[in-house]
């Protein structure tokens, strides 16, 4: 599904990627490990295509990203789901309309919103919060209000950059559950941790990063 | 409700100020508009009766002969410059001026109809032509004197009138028009304003949209969206405001004026002109919103890469 052949990126005189070349397939949950500043986040960007490889080619399901025009790039993101370390929910909107933006985003049948948004809040377990806002959940109920969004367009891949860096443990385990669970379903899933005890507890393929480069 | 018009609803309450003063701008400018249109068409309605009502007199001699009157009344009729051509027997001539002079009577018992001649009234198809058929038709025979009617400042000749009156008319159009444009580009430059201060204060929300692949489109509809209803509430009140101001004055204006129809007398005619500038200035409106919107959200989105 994504394959990353010699990739290198740099910011000014920062290496932030040195020719960096791995591949994940299809259904595979795979963590990207290592330092901040290794390069995590880099590589997560590229995918999103925020950012764009200097030298080397990023593909996904093939196609080379750095060929994909600009209107076209909100259809490549339509296919992700993304979970951000730090949320990133509206917070002006509530925890169903927060869902709801991802399927008016990818253009969902508005008359199968009201489903699919108790469906994902029933599965993310928080089928009693819809009608509340950010301001009034947890960090752990935020970071579950972020996978909603995320799986609410049943996307392919889902990106998860550093999901449970601001949870405690306790609440870090049940967002790894979750993950799990959702890659049970055959999603495939890459998230950048350093999380040392979620990596071990969960046994799936680690990517490890350094300076730029997989070591 | 459509999560667009939720979002650019919501906004407009979350920064209630932003939209009263986008507003207020809007109906200014559109107030002054309705204003200025109205004042043009009375304009134009008034120069258009001057130039189409009866303008010449040609005051035949005393002893004119009926033969020589058909004589000219013919010639004249076949001038194709000429229209609206009347005979006025010297009979008539009294009545006239007995109508003119009927708050006192004893004038017109002074008088006899001999004194006033026979004339030919007529009006010319276009008033720079005017002067040339005064002198032109001066200069026939049973012809004593040619005189004009329309005279707002003692000019003397029939150019002069219809210059002053150009003039007023393209005063009132001319002026009209730059304080209505120099409103106007206020009016986009505080929606300009307004829409950028707004996409800075959405830049978070944006930049999770755009993540979550919310094309421009998507990003920019709410804000369009809100700056299309600022403008619209905008023409609404100032045309509204602007209505209620010509239908209190509007009686006066036409008792002032008289026979010239300076606005609609009719209700209805009244109520459809100033529904069509409505139709107008909602077009010119969402233009402007259009444009003011789409360039601030335009620049907002630039980002580099």
């Amino acid at each position: 599904m994504i394959q990353f052949k010699n990739v290198t990126k740099n910011f000014g005189s920062i290496n932030a990627l040195n020719d960096v070349s791995f591949e994940v397939k299809n259904g595979e949950f795979v963590f990207l490990t290592g330092p901040s500043g290794a390069g995590k986040t880099t590589i997560l960007k590229m995918i999103l295509h925020e950012i764009l490889a200097d030298s080397g080619e990023v593909l996904f399901d093939n196609t080379n990203l750095a060929q994909i025009a600009n209107k076209d790039v909100p259809k490549l993101r339509q296919q992700i789901g993304i979970v951000f370390q730090d949320f990133k929910v509206l917070s002006e909107r509530t925890v169903a309309e927060n869902v709801e933006v991802a399927l008016a985003v990818s253009e969902v049948n508005p008359d199968e919103w009201e489903a699919r948004v108790k469906h994902v809040l029933k599965l993310v377990g928080l089928s009693n919060r819809s009608r509340l806002f950010p301001s009034q959940l947890s960090g752990g109920e935020l970071q579950r209000v972020s996978l909603a969004r995320a799986l609410v367009i049943n996307p392919k891949l889902i990106l998860a950059d550093e999901p449970t860096g601001n949870l405690d443990w306790k609440t870090a385990e049940g967002i790894m559950e979750l993950l799990e669970k959702i890659n049970k379903e055959g999603k495939t899933i890459i998230m950048a941790t350093h999380h040392e005890g979620i990596i071990k507890h969960a046994k799936h393929r680690v990517i490890k990063m350094e300076d730029g480069r997989i070591i | 409700m459509g999560i667009h018009t939720r979002t650019a609803i919501d906004a407009i309450k979350r920064s209630p100020f932003q939209a009263m003063s986008a507003i207020f701008v809007m109906s200014l400018t559109f107030f002054v508009a309705t204003t200025v249109a109205i004042l043009v068409y009375a304009s134009n309605k008034s120069l258009n009766y001057i130039e189409t009502r009866p303008q010449i007199i040609a005051f035949l001699n005393n002893n004119v002969k009926d033969e020589e009157v058909k004589l000219l009344q013919s010639k004249l009729s076949s001038d194709i410059r000429i229209k609206d051509l009347k005979y006025v027997p010297k009979e008539e001539a009294l009545e006239i001026y007995k109508k003119a002079t009927a708050d006192n009577p004893l004038l017109a018992e002074l008088v006899s109809p001999s004194i006033f001649p026979a004339s030919l009234e007529f009006s010319v198809t276009d008033l720079t032509l005017a002067q040339t058929v005064i002198s032109e038709v001066s200069q026939e025979k049973v012809v004593e004197q040619v005189g004009f009617t329309a005279n707002i400042g003692g000019e003397k000749t029939l150019n002069d009138v219809v210059n002053r009156l150009k003039s007023i008319s393209n005063y009132i159009r001319v002026g009209g028009i730059t304080f209505v444009a120099v409103l106007g580009a206020t009016s986009f430059l505080v929606l300009l304003v307004i829409i950028s201060m707004r996409m800075t204060s959405r830049k978070g929300e944006i930049e999770i949209l755009s993540l979550i692949g919310a094309t421009p489109a998507f990003v920019s509809k709410p804000i369009i969206l809100e700056g299309v209803l600022y403008s619209v509430i905008g023409v609404l009140v100032g045309w509204v405001m602007s209505f209620i101001l010509w239908l209190y004055v509007s009686p006066n204006i036409l008792s002032y004026f008289g026979q010239i129809p300076v606005l609609p007398k009719d209700p209805m005619s009244f109520f459809v002109l100033f529904l069509l500038i409505l139709g107008i200035e909602l077009v010119i409106g969402i233009i402007l919103a259009l444009i003011g919107t789409i360039v601030a959200v335009t620049r907002s989105l630039k980002k580099p890469r």
